[in-house]
This record gives structure tokens, sequence and C-alpha cells, in this order.
């Protein structure tokens, strides 16, 4: 949080910015929204802002494919598009491998959101030897993020913020050792995770283990969804919290749930022109009410606040447009133009249209549990939500003994839920290594358990009121890209299908479909659904594409080679 | 297609148990010559489908570690691998589809003297047996490979190595076989092989299928089919670890092997490199996939970083397993001498290189033509 004043270079133009930056923010603020190219000369940009879709990918100081939204700027850095094929590095003659190093923590928290911070705070505070992997540059998570380059423009510090930095400052006193940027490449025999940050690539053998890996965001593809300049909420909302820049002047948000309408007040608040927010939920009607009453029964501090956000959106003249969707986006000379309408459960009628510079979707949450899955934890698949989730006891212990899950990872509930399960997973985790847990956490998970459930029938409220048509392919044409990574249309995918393909692996390996960096993190369900709606099939836990190593793609140099120059 | 259990299906005139490369290539042929055949496959354990597709031809180093007295043996075989890959550009020809097939040379480097004597041997041995292969020196080698570290000291070069993209072959080679008529029954499991009056009774998850003659091309699953027939065939299981990085620009044509370790580079036409070459894999869990080992992931990397320094700032985007199906090193070809209408196909080693040539053979013969290539060292008799 320093005034200091950075310059990059984009492609040869000199770009100011502030420390603390990511290259996404920076680099949106100056208004360049194409950071990559596809084999077919495309233009990718900005996408899902946290790592996981792989889209936002630029040259570093001549180091292909980093991540735009995790690299943090440095004074004098130059940054290039990145070209579809990477070239070689020269010069340096690698050393051998270096030795690994191993770590045998009693209690490893995968994921530094709320819930793993809770769970961290917690094992700590018994006196457990708690190690916490984040893959972020500073820990909070997507719900908790802090003002990372607060020099940009004063940006109002609300509750969250408030309630993240004592967390956040809760975990530190506690003793646990909290590293930032590190990659979990993967969970192999054993119980061994790999993982490497700044400094080494270590081995983790931890003695119990507490994934918190949170979620990601969803969308249905539909026409002009890869264009740069549309992105999740999500990436939007770091863009602004994180780094106080809005990803665009005049922005049109798009989806189903009640954080896109609470970005769209924090976007507006910031002074940025939010078009309206299509929501695809009928919310403004009679039947809101008894959901609502049943909200204020059970949270009514987050049902007022909602309520009250509500108000002072129609206020900043921002328009709710409920049963309405997204049709369509399109390049102009000058930014992009939206088309949009009513929406049905067949799909979205076109009746609209507006120029805007940005586009935010916000669908929901697919549950990240690549790192569940490839440690072996079994999942059932839920057929309303169309995504795996994870076997738990009440103790937020999974099938495997000694592994913990907690959070969005587990199939979503949002922070609160997170919290309260990580109080209680690392009270059972604290209790079976023999600690001492009396003082705090007792008292605490017992409030926790209660809390828990109050909230649980608070998000049931809550959904019902929000329930809208799940879109998987409905609002994609023949020529959409189903796949982002490997620009797999949905032509391609009814073809396969049509040619007698019947598992989302054989589809992989005809169309190349979830073959790209993102692992099929974007299109699995999507095709997985398409699949299941033009057969018999009904998805399982073995349908999905195989959760293998590395987790997220990892720099060759970095795995095996020397530290980073 | 499925049949009650009661009642037997008779369209077949010839079934083919594997719709692997050997299976798939079986069918196609015999498809097109008319025969009115049953291709069927369980989906499990699965080679080809993991493949990635490299055309070996000279001998790899793992050989004399592995199986030090079938290494006679298997030299004297050895010249059916020029020809395997021959028979890859005609079929590739044959195909409609482009499957990416190259022959840019293969290399197997060589990073001390000793290795280097080594490989002098080898050579002299692959020579012998019809088989071209050169010693190439520093200084040579290093103008042809330019991407190789500086501590490399020689290599032993193979001009009709190379590649094909195993993704489109195998799909361009199905549709072959539904093209010309033939029937691909996939998901099913074979469960039993029984003799009868007039040929044999192929029972399966998808219903019995009497048929006049039935082609094993099971892989790894060989092995305890035949068994019910008497015949005793070790096929074992070898998961193999692969790894897969992001697009690079075009840069490496050789398919690069390692005189002692267990190394194998190419690069996809589309410029992803793929690194393996026979660190081990977890075997199969309840997922049915093999899984990925730590040390064959570090330890398959680093050997790869080690010998092409260029790639340290690629990534790393997937690794997977593929079950490598284990002989003697030499294949099991032909029909089974005491049960005739019986025919064998699992390839010996570097089987998808070995797949669509050992078809062509079994299915000349079992068309009463003389394969081109003799069946003679390849019979299922040496293991009784």
């Amino acid at each position: 949080m320093t005034e200091r004043e950075l310059t990059i270079v984009f492609d040869g133009k000199r770009v100011s910015c502030c420390a603390g930056d990511t290259v996404a923010a920076a680099l949106t603020a100056a208004g360049e929204l194409s950071l990559r190219e596809t084999h077919d000369g495309g233009d990718r940009g900005l996408y899902c802002g946290m790592g996981t879709c792989q889209e936002c990918l630029v040259t570093v100081d001549g180091r292909p494919g980093q991540l735009a939204c995790m690299t943090t700027v440095g004074d004098g850095m130059t940054v290039e598009r990145n070209p579809h094929r990477a070239p070689l590095s020269v010069g340096a003659t690698p050393k051998p491998a270096r030795d690994r190093v191993t770590a045998e923590p009693e209690v490893l928290v995968v994921g530094g959101g709320p819930g793993g911070l809770i769970a961290a705070s917690v094992a700590a505070e018994s006196g457990a030897e708690v190690v916490v992997l984040d893959e972020r540059a500073s820990v909070g998570g997507q719900f908790f993020k802090q003002p990372r380059s607060m020099s940009r423009k004063p940006l109002r510090l609300d509750r969250q913020f408030e309630d993240g930095r004592r967390l956040i400052e809760r975990v530190t006193r506690s003793g646990a050792t909290l590293v930032s940027n590190a990659q979990v490449v993967g969970a192999f025999a054993n119980r061994e995770l790999l993982a490497r940050d700044g400094n080494a690539v270590r081995v983790y053998r931890p003695q119990r283990l507490i994934i918190a890996t949170g979620a990601y965001e969803r969308s249905p593809p539909f026409p002009g969804w890869t264009l740069p300049g549309v992105m999740t909420i999500g990436a939007a909302q770091t863009l602004l919290r994180g780094h106080g820049v809005c990803p665009g002047q005049r922005i049109l948000i798009a989806g189903n749930g009640p954080l896109n309408a609470q970005v769209a007040l924090e976007l507006s608040k910031a002074g940025a022109d939010v078009v309206s927010v299509l929501e695809l939920a009928p919310v403004h009607r009679p039947r809101a009410v008894k959901p609502v009453m049943r909200m204020l029964a059970t949270e009514p501090g987050l049902t007022t606040a909602g309520i009250k956000g509500l108000a002072q959106l129609r206020l900043a003249g921002v328009t709710l447009r409920s049963g309405c969707g997204i049709a369509a986006v399109e390049a102009t000379a000058s930014g992009l133009r939206a088309t949009f309408g009513h929406a049905s459960s067949e799909g979205i009628q076109a009746q609209e249209s507006t120029a805007v510079d940005a586009v935010c979707l916000g669908y929901g949450f697919l549950p990240n549990n690549e790192l569940l899955r490839m440690l072996g934890c079994r999942h059932r698949y839920d057929a309303e939500r169309k995504q795996l989730i994870v076997e738990r006891r009440d103790d937020c212990q999974t099938s495997l003994d000694g592994v913990f899950a907690i959070g969005d990872c587990c199939g979503l509930g949002g922070a609160v839920t997170a919290m309260h399960e990580g109080t209680i997973a690392a009270t059972s985790v604290a209790r079976s290594l023999g600690l001492d847990i009396s003082n705090v956490a007792d008292r605490e998970v017992q409030r926790a358990k209660r809390r828990l459930a109050r909230h649980s029938a608070f998000q049931a409220a809550l959904w019902s009121l929000y329930a809208a048509p799940r879109f998987d392919t409905e609002l994609a044409t023949a020529d959409t890209p189903i796949c982002r990574c490997e620009n797999v249309t949905l032509q391609q995918l009814d073809d396969a299908l049509a040619e007698g393909f019947l598992s989302l692996a054989e589809i992989k390996r005809q169309t190349r479909l979830g073959m790209g960096s993102c692992q099929g993190r974007n299109c699995a369900t999507i095709a997985l659904s398409r699949l299941a709606g033009k057969t018999a099939l009904t998805p399982d836990e073995y349908a999905f594409f195989a959760a293998r190593a590395p987790l997220k793609p990892v720099r060759i140099g970095e795995l095996v080679g020397p530290a980073a120059d | 297609m499925a049949v009650g259990t009661d009642r037997v299906n008779t369209d077949f005139d010839t079934v083919v148990v594997g719709g692997g490369i050997i299976g798939l290539c079986a069918s196609w042929f015999l498809a097109e010559e008319g025969v009115a055949v049953l291709c069927i496959d369980d989906g499990r354990d699965a080679g080809s489908v993991a493949n990635a597709g490299s055309l070996h031809v000279q001998m790899q180093s793992r050989m004399d570690r592995l199986f030090p007295q079938r290494v006679a043996d298997y030299e004297k075989t050895l010249s059916i691998y020029p020809r395997a890959v021959d028979y890859w550009l005609e079929i590739g020809q044959r195909l409609e589809q482009d499957i990416e097939i190259s022959i840019g040379g293969g290399l197997m480097i060589a990073e001390d003297q000793d290795q280097v004597k080594r490989l002098a041997e080898k050579c002299r041995r692959e020579r012998k047996h019809g088989v071209e292969t050169e010693l190439i020196e520093k200084t040579e080698l290093l103008r042809m490979a330019p991407y190789l570290t500086r501590d490399v000291c020689g290599a032993v070069y193979c001009a009709n190595e190379g590649k094909v993209n195993p993704l489109l072959a195998n799909s361009a080679i199905r549709r072959a076989v539904i093209e010309y008529g033939g029937t691909i029954l996939t998901g099913s499991r074979v469960n039993d092989i029984d003799q009868s009056r007039d040929g044999f009774v192929v029972a399966s998850d998808a219903g019995r299928f009497r048929t006049r003659r039935v082609m094993i091309a099971a892989g790894v699953g060989t092995g305890s089919l035949v068994a019910g027939l008497g015949i005793r065939l070790p096929t074992t299981a070898e998961p193999l670890h692969m790894n897969i990085t992001n697009f690079a620009v075009p840069f490496m044509k050789h398919l690069l092997q390692h005189a002692e370790s267990a190394l194998t580079m190419k690069q996809l036409n589309n410029g992803q490199l793929v690194i393996g070459g026979g660190w081990p894999a977890q075997p199969a869990r309840e997922s049915g996939a093999p899984g990925i080992l730590l040390d064959s992931l570090i330890g398959n990397i680093s050997l790869a970083q080690h010998v092409v320094p260029g790639i340290s700032d690629l990534h790393i985007i997937r690794s997977w397993a593929g079950i490598n199906t284990m002989l003697d090193l030499v294949s099991v070809l032909g029909e089974v001498e005491a049960i005739p209408g019986l025919y064998i196909a699992v390839p010996g080693d570097a089987g998808y290189t070995l797949g669509p040539y050992c078809a062509r053979l079994v299915i000349d013969q079992m068309l009463g033509r003389a394969p081109d290539y003799p069946l003679s060292p390849f019979s299922v008799m040496r293991f009784a």
C-alpha cells in the first residue's frame, strides 16, 4: 500500500501503475484488454481473475505463459502479449535438479480464504503446528481479499474488508505459518503434496490435511463470451477491491445471484457507469415475500444489508432487470456491444443492445475439488447442481482418515459456511492430535454448529428467491467455443456425440475439449450436461476428467530447475 | 446390438476382441475385404488411447536392463520395426483424415564415453539385423540438434523414426472401420471365449456372439482371455508416466531418446512437447485410471530439462499414465496352432509403432495370404 508509482512497458508502450498492482490490474486501468493470441489469431484477455482459466497469459520480462492476474508488477517490467507458441529460453544452462525439501507439519491447510484461515487459527491456537498454503500474493481468498494497490483511488474500507483484516490478524497471531504465492502441483501416494513457492519446491507430509480450496466461477457459453472485456464478476471485484480499478467505464452485469448486485453497487460507488444488472431470476415478484421473511428470521443482519444494498443500487440509478439475461456480445471499433433480453428456460431473447466497455458474468460457482479428487476422497454427483460433492462426516472429515474438506470446495455455501466449517474441522483435527481444545474452541464449535444450521436455512431461502433456469449449452450457437482453451465449438461437441462418443474422456480425445491449460475447469460440466441430455448417461464420480498433476500449469524451470534468477 | 443372454447373435463372421490400435486396424482391414466383423472393447486398461505416438525403430535402451536373456531373440526380429513405420506411412495415405505422421529421424544421445561405446556396439548389432542406424559425433550432433545440452557426447541416429498423432490416428481408423461396414461395440467386456462345433462363442456384457474366427488383440487382457482356452500367455501391465507441455515454437523434429536413462521427447505438429520414456505410474485405482507418481513426474521432467535446457520456460500442463503391455519383448502374432480359427495379436516392444503392421500380418494369414513378414518367431507356443 505504498504511494509509489511504477512504470511497466506493455508491447512497447509505457504504462504507469501502482505498487501492488497485478499486471492485469495495471493493464485494465490502461485500457489494454487483449493479452494473448489464440492459435487462430483470436484475442483473449482477463476472464476469471483468479488463476484458474489461463486466459490472461502474458510474457513477462521475456518469460512466456505468466498469468497477468496473479503476477505483481515491478518497476521497469516488460510485458508483452503472449504468443500462441512459446519460444525456448536461451542462455541459462540449468543446474541439476534441486534437492526437494520436505516439510512435515502437523496440520497443512490448503487455501487461505475465510474457511482456511479460521481453521488454521483454531488449530494453531490449540497448539498445533500449522502451515497454510495460499496461491495468491496475500491471503484472504476471494471473499476477504484486501486492498493491495490503494494509491490509485481511495476505496472506502467496508465491513467485509474489516472482517477480513481482523481474521488475517488473528491467524498471524495464532502462530500458523502463512506461505503465499504457493502453488500445489499435486497430491500423490501416501498423501504427499508437492507445492512450489517463490523459494522452493517442497514435499509436504502433513499429519492432518485441511482442504479449503474454494470455488471458481462458471458461465454458460454464449456468442462473444471469449472476447477481451468479458469477464467474471469475481475478476471485476478483484480489480476493484484489490486494486481500485474498474473493468471499464460502461459496464453491463449479467447472471444470477446476489453477488452481482453487490459488485454493481461497489463499481457504481467507484465511479463506473453500471448500465444494468441482468438477473435471470424473477426476483421482484410477490413470491419474494416468503423467502425474505425466512431470511430475516435466520440471518437478519445479512438480509437487511442485502435489502439496503438493493435500495442503494436503485438510488445510484442502476436498474436491476429481473428475468433478463445476456444473449451475445460482439466486438466493435470502440469496445463491445451486448445484446440482451427476456430469459426463459429455453434461452434468452435478443431484444435490446447497448454499447459497453466491459461485461461481467456472475452465474455462480463450481467447487474447486481437483485436489480432493486427486487425493482420492470419495465424491457423489449432485444432479441438480451438476457438480461433484465430496462425501464428509459431521466433522468435515472426508472418506480418507485425516483429510478434511471445508467451505466452497465441498459444494458451495459461501464464506459464512466456510468459516463455521473451518472451526468444526480444526477442532476435530486438534482433538485427534491429542491437543487441548478446552479454552476457546469448544465454545466456538458449539456456536459454529448452531450458526451453520441457521445459515444453511438462510442459504436455502436465498436461493429459492434467486431460483432461475440453469443454462449450460442453451445460450451457445453452433460456432460458440465451449472449450475456451482449445476453441472447441458446440458444433464439434455435437458432431462427436453424433459419432457415438459417449464419455467425456472419449470426447476429449476426439475433439480436444478439456485438453487445454485450464484442464477442463470451464467446459467439463457444460459438456457433460450436453452429453447427459443427449444420452441416457447418469454422470458419476468418474464421469469427469481425471484430476491429474499438475493441478495448474507449472513452469518446468520452477518445478525442477534452478531457483528463479 | 444388445441381445438377450438366451439368444446367440450370429451376425458376425469374425470377432475382434480389443479396440486399440491393432484391433481397430484389423477390423478395418477385414471390413474392407467384406468380412462381417465385430470389434468389441471394454474401455479399460487401455494402451492405445493413452499412447503418445512415438514411432520407434532402434532398440530402446531399457531392453538390456529389463530382459537380458531375451535380447538375442528380440534383435532377430528388429527388421519388423522399419517395415512397421513404412506401413504407418502407407495407411496414413489411405486414411481420409491427416494423422500427422512425420518421420523426422530419431536420436539416442550419449552423455559420456562409456555410453558412446555402448551405442557403437548397439549400432553394430542393429545394422547386422537390418536396421540402418549410424553413430554421430558431438559436433555433427549439435549441428543437427542445436537444442541439445552441450554436455552431449554423441548419438545414434535412425532416419526412419518419427511420430504420429495417436488422437487423430485412432479416430480416423475407427471411422474407416465404420465406413467399410464394420461394427464397433465399446464399453462391453468380453468375459469368456468358448470353442464350439464350427467356431467360437464369445460371451460379453452385451450378449453372446457365435463366430467362425476370433482375433484377440486385447493388450494386457489377452493373457486371461486365452487362459480359458488352455493357452499360456503371460501379459503383464506396465503403467507408464507421460507429460505434455503448452504450445512451443517448432524446434524439435526428432524423436529423442537417451542411451541410458528413461527419456523420450518429441514435439507434436501443434507445438506441444510430449515427454515420457518409461517412468513408472501407479497401477489403476478404483476409477480405472492409473495414478501419477511424484518421483516419476519430477524425475522425468528433470531429465528432459537437463537434456534440452531451452524448455525451462515451457509449462507442464498435464501428466497422465497409460498401460503398456509387457511380454518378453517379442510380439505374439498369428493363428494358434492347436486351436484353428483363434488368432492372437499382441505386439512386443513399442506396440503402437507395430500395431497396424501386426494387424496386417495376422489378417493376411487369416485370409489365406502369405504374410509380408514371417510369423514363425511370434508363436504363442514359446510360453507353453
